[in-house]
């Protein structure tokens, strides 16, 4: 055990509830792992069929000093031996990041630490940073999630670039109204992945909208979808239910992977790396077999990477960050 | 005994710090701010959080997201500085800074939260049985003045301190400490996709 060193401090709390998972990590400043708490909401919302914001942030206040309680637990750490703590200020949905960035302000206030406000999309970049296989940039980076689909230029640790981001829907966001359409219920992007291996994704051609530049646009995927199973008769869906999921995954990986081509190219980047939730599809991973892919649990949302983005993020002495805010977008 | 109570729930965030029942300081502000506000109060009382040994919260009823600021604040504080937690609704404390009024706080959608006997409510304001001449305080008296006035009701003017739910009643209300996460929002409401279902 190196559990005397730990308690040396400059130790990282990392807290995040920007969307629907509750999370706090602890985080050494060479980025390994104390702890990495995640409580899901996915089986909340899956009623719902999609994450919505108040049922999510009730779920975040409830959680939120539990869960951070635990993390501090598993690492071993006292708040007293704490060096920071980072939060994600945003983007997000406003409510459930305010619940985890008051909640940080105020176990920072409490022990006078200073408080790292961390840009969501930052965090994800840097959950490739952490221990034990950290990648270094410059790379250019894939970050595809129910939130977000984005293409980064990372040419240094405490910053990136975004290329082309998405017009309409994520490529998360895809897989769970796919999911939805053909029955398989929320979170949709591990179902569809299992049931894509039983079928053959050649067996329906789905058009990917081709748009300017670096962009990506998935919503006419999901319209083609529903067109071809509403054509479907219920026996026929149950039939060919594996199918469907099996060419509207390639669909959507096919369509990442060739802007990933192009930007690559276009960048001159030697270095590709994809992160976020929809990194842990498997069709994904193998299309992309020179790209470094996130650590599977540090591809959804968690707070290790929370804290691992506050390394290379200016901290906010106290008391400056007391009347901090959240923000939406940007 | 050193009480810190702050309340977040409505339009302006209050907190007060208190010692022994008297008031050192209170500040008016908004929630993103209320701990810069307590920070304020202890560093003019030349206190410190850890002096600190007690605190209070505003559960509301007001903005779900305004009210869970403060209450997540309060549990987190809880939690670090290990001190005792209390929560006072913020109906409570708007009725005991004008003893006889009707606490009327805006609920949006054109309705309010206010108390029909003793209990918490949400209701369009013109529904709300006044006595003649009663006294209406809280920003969905003011919101609604015009309606209110028309059922009866007396509503001091817009800047009076009346219509703030003051946190040193908050402190002087609260009753013994509880399990801090068993301090919670007074919603009134369920989230919209639960009443659609
Ligand atoms: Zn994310």
């Amino acid at each position: 055990m190196e559990g005397s060193n730990q308690r040396a401090g400059r130790l990282i709390l990392g807290i995040e509830t920007s969307c629907d998972e509750t999370a706090a990590a602890v985080v050494t400043p060479d980025g390994r792992i104390l702890s990495n708490v995640i409580s899901s909401q996915a089986e909340l919302h899956a009623r719902f069929g999609g994450v919505v914001p108040e049922v999510a942030s009730r779920r975040h206040l409830e959680l939120v000093v539990p869960v951070l309680r635990e993390a501090l637990a598993e690492a071993d750490a006292e708040l007293e031996t704490l060096d920071a703590v980072a939060v994600t200020q945003g983007p997000g949905l406003v409510g459930a990041l305010l619940v985890g960035l008051s909640a940080a302000k105020a176990v920072a206030w409490a022990n006078r630490l200073p408080l790292v406000p961390v840009n969501h999309l930052h965090g994800h970049v840097a959950s490739l940073y952490l221990q034990p296989e950290p990648i270094e940039p410059p790379f250019l980076c894939l970050l595809a999630s129910g939130g977000h689909t984005l293409l980064i230029d990372v040419a240094e640790p405490g910053g990136f670039r975004v290329l082309g981001t998405t017009l309409d829907d994520a490529a998360g966001e895809a897989f769970d109204k796919g999911a939805r359409l053909l029955g398989l219920g929320y979170p949709g992007g591990a179902a569809i992945d299992r049931l894509a291996r039983e079928g053959d994704s050649g067996s329906y051609d789905f058009p990917v909208a081709r748009v300017h530049g670096l962009d990506f646009s998935f919503s006419g995927l999901k319209t083609a979808l529903l067109y071809t199973v509403r054509d479907l008769s219920e026996d026929e869906l149950e039939r060919r239910r594996a199918d469907l999921a099996a060419a509207y995954q390639r669909a959507i990986v096919r369509a990442l992977v060739a802007r990933v081509h192009e930007a690559a190219e276009q960048n001159a980047a030697s270095r590709i790396a994809v992160v976020g939730g929809v990194a842990a599809n498997s069709e994904l991973r193998a299309a992309l077999p020179e790209a470094a892919f996130a650590p599977l649990p540090l591809c959804t949302d968690n707070a290790a990477m929370i804290a691992s983005a506050a390394r290379y993020t200016e901290a906010v002495p106290f008391p400056g960050y007391l009347a901090l805010d959240a923000y939406a977008s940007g | 005994m050193l009480t810190l109570a702050f309340d977040t729930a409505t339009g302006v965030a209050t907190s007060a710090l208190v010692r022994d029942g008297e008031v050192l300081g209170e500040r008016a502000s908004r929630a993103a701010r209320v701990l810069a506000d307590a920070e304020e109060l202890l560093q003019q009382a030349g206190a410190d959080p850890r002096d600190l040994n007690r605190l209070v919260v505003g559960t509301g009823p007001g903005s779900f997201t305004a009210t869970r600021m403060g209450l997540a604040a309060a549990r987190a504080l809880a939690f670090a500085l290990e001190l005792p937690l209390a929560g006072v609704s913020t109906l409570a404390a708007l009725a005991a800074g004008a003893p006889g009024a009707l606490p009327v706080v805006d609920a949006g959608r054109r309705e309010v939260f206010t108390l029909v006997d003793g209990a918490p409510v949400v209701a369009a304001p013109g529904q709300l049985r006044l006595e003649p001449g009663e006294t209406c305080v809280g920003d969905g008296a003011i919101r609604y003045r015009d309606v209110l006035e028309a059922l009866g009701a007396r509503i001091p003017a817009g800047e009076s301190e009346l219509h703030l739910p003051r946190a040193r009643f908050h402190a002087e209300l609260a009753g013994e400490p509880v399990d801090p996460e068993a301090v919670e929002p007074l919603y009134l409401r369920l989230p919209d996709a639960e009443q659609a279902r």
